[in-house]
């Protein structure tokens, strides 16, 4: 494992991070999810935000990757190996969440004896592991140069990919009693975010490679990444445009749920996506002059997946604010009976997101010691010494 | 067939959550739940009241689980931990829960309670029917309609020990009944109709 000889303090702090993630993690298995926020009111918090997010990320990589053989974008094809990481990661990451957010994890198991067909939950679940059974098809052929046979797995790579978004979105946007998630765009939104945040973190870590010189990603080819995150933003501002619309015209409930939105509890959220996660970043890409500039690129990478995260939020949490049959006390809330659902993590909760995501980057290093061979071994002289210049995985992109 | 249902007259509602607390002693829920909930209509506080001295109105909305002949919750349990059982009652199967709350966020009426913790009981010890199965931390729980109640041909609990005889319980598919009767004849309504769960939770006025 190169990358870890080679960044032994960044090692050493993931691998502790992981261990006090698994300890808050038996510590919840100990207790409860009591040691959470959650409560009757808010019955879903971080985690299935979390799990939203990475199956969100996890987009980018595959979808890149077989779009390079579906639609013959020989481009791409040079990225596929690095995407295809991210991508596999990032949805093992997805699975570990949900499986963190259940009560009854030991009874789990009943979930293949006896599913029912009616949850979308099982099919989330069913489609999860197809998905990551093809990113690792895929990385296995892609690794033994099987050209044929990434080209049939990319056909199945595709569709599966806009499938998993899509029942992960059903999860929320089938169930009538939320107003803020009953919508049939909910699909096409998801699977429209996951693009944007997928294709950014795809930029950001290339970038990172880059300044290693573990992995070269060739100048017009990370502009031209960063020209479709550009289109993936517009189409996702346009999305959830339709959306705030038919929500808010009638003036009718739906207004009630997007007041939350614009002015309530979720607020500081949902505008920080509208301007800093689509509107900034894409008055930075939309110029063909800016996406040249790494520095640029990577920075509105960063804004986009971090506005994403904040939409991951406000759907979730805008729909559990008010309760459908209002009168006092309300219902249970972690402190007390509440008329409203208040929710914020606990120190549990970020202990083991964050140690997951440590886990996460840990599986990266891993995997692309393995299977990234660095540029400074194959390629041409300037990325020899770009590689010996650039000693850890930190980045700068004012200097990249 | 049978299907169990409730009617549940409003004006005879006094909120003092007799029915609550019953419901607690019967099925043995612990602190910090309760399967039935006396709501104050419109109020941020319990017992308020509505509008503007000397015109004042209050009332009382008793929610607990809706039995609902399209649940919501059912439809969604990945396990089948939740089932339409063949009296027309909503039940769980705690066994099969993995506690993945998809049930909680699929109840329109806020009906379901999870254990977030191992259960605690005040006072002290395990009270309740001693037929009704104890819950673990890590599963969710609800209204029964007391099903270890009506499987013997009692009332349930809630039902019995109205003080104002403000609830009928029996069978929906039976016309005579005297709960279809108070549907039929006092236009008993269900909570949250356009939302299709169709509760076999009636109220009426």
């Amino acid at each position: 494992m190169e990358l870890f000889k080679r960044n032994k303090v960044a090692t050493a702090v993931l691998v502790v991070l992981a261990a006090v993630g698994i300890g808050a993690w038996v510590w919840q298995l100990m207790n409860g999810l009591t040691v959470t926020g959650m409560s009757n009111g808010v019955s879903w918090g971080t985690y299935i935000i979390m799990f939203m997010f990475f199956v969100g990320l996890s987009a980018g990589g595959l979808i890149v990757a077989s779009s390079a053989s579906v639609f013959h974008i020989k481009a791409f094809k040079k990225v596929a190996l690095p995407a295809i990481i991210l991508s596999t990661v990032c949805i093992c990451l997805a699975g570990m969440f949900v499986l963190i957010d259940l009560g009854g994890i030991q009874r789990v198991w009943r979930i293949v004896t006896g599913p029912n067909p009616a949850s979308p939950l099982v099919w989330d679940m069913a489609v999860i592991t197809l998905y990551l059974i093809i990113n690792i098809l895929y990385l296995y052929f892609m690794r033994k140069g099987a050209e044929r046979a990434v080209t049939i797995v990319s056909r199945f790579a595709l569709p599966t990919a806009v499938l998993v978004h899509s029942v992960t979105a059903w999860i929320f946007g089938l169930q009538i009693a939320k107003e803020g998630w009953f919508t049939a765009i909910l699909a096409p939104i998801f699977v429209a975010s996951a693009m944007d945040s997928g294709l950014a973190l795809l930029l950001i870590v290339l970038a990172v490679l880059n300044g290693t010189g573990r992995f070269e990603t060739p100048k017009e080819l990370f502009a031209s990444l960063a020209g479709l995150l550009a289109t993936c933003i517009a189409i996702d501002a346009y999305f959830i445009g339709c959306e705030l619309l038919t929500m808010g015209y009638p003036g009718a409930s739906g207004a009630e749920t997007l007041a939350i939105m614009t002015s309530g509890a979720t607020a500081p959220f949902f505008w920080f996506e509208v301007i800093g996660g689509l509107l900034i970043p894409f008055l930075v890409l939309v110029f063909a002059k800016n996406r040249q500039k790494t520095g640029l690129v990577v920075g509105a990478s960063v804004l986009v997946v971090a506005g994403v995260l904040c939409k991951r939020i406000w759907l979730l949490l805008t729909s559990f604010a008010t309760l459908n049959i209002e009168g006092a006390p309300g219902v249970m809330g972690a402190d007390g009976w509440s008329l409203l659902g208040l929710y914020a993590p606990t120190l549990v909760e970020i202990a083991i997101v964050v140690g997951v995501i440590s886990v996460g980057a840990l599986g990266f290093m891993a995997l692309a010691s393995k299977l990234l061979v660095p540029a400074a071994q194959t390629e041409t002289a300037p990325a020899k010494v770009r590689a010996a210049a650039a000693t850890d995985l930190d980045f700068d992109p004012q200097t990249a | 067939m049978t299907k169990y249902g409730m009617a549940i007259n409003k004006t005879r509602c006094i909120g003092c959550h007799t029915c609550a607390y019953a419901c607690k002693m019967q099925n043995g829920v612990a602190k910090g739940a309760r399967w039935n909930r006396v709501l104050t209509e419109g109020c941020d506080v319990e017992d308020g009241a509505l509008g503007q001295y000397p015109a004042l109105s209050r009332s009382y909305l008793p929610l607990a689980c809706q039995h609902c002949e399209n649940p919501a919750c059912q439809r969604v349990c990945p396990t089948g931990a939740t089932y339409k059982d063949e009296m027309g009652r909503v039940e769980i199967d705690y066994d099969k829960c993995i506690g993945c709350r998809m049930c909680m966020a699929a109840c329109p009426y806020n009906a379901r309670s999870f254990n977030w913790e191992e259960p605690v009981h005040q006072p002290d010890f395990v009270y309740g029917d001693k037929d009704v199965p104890q819950r673990t931390k890590g599963v969710a729980e609800k209204c029964t309609f007391c099903k270890e109640r009506t499987d013997r041909g009692e009332e349930p609990r809630c039902v019995q020990c109205c003080p104002l005889d403000a609830r009928i319980f029996g069978d929906l598919d039976d016309p005579n009944s005297e709960v279809s009767k108070a549907i039929a004849t006092r236009h008993g309504y269900q909570l949250l109709e356009e939302q299709g769960t169709r509760p076999q939770v009636y109220y009426f006025e």
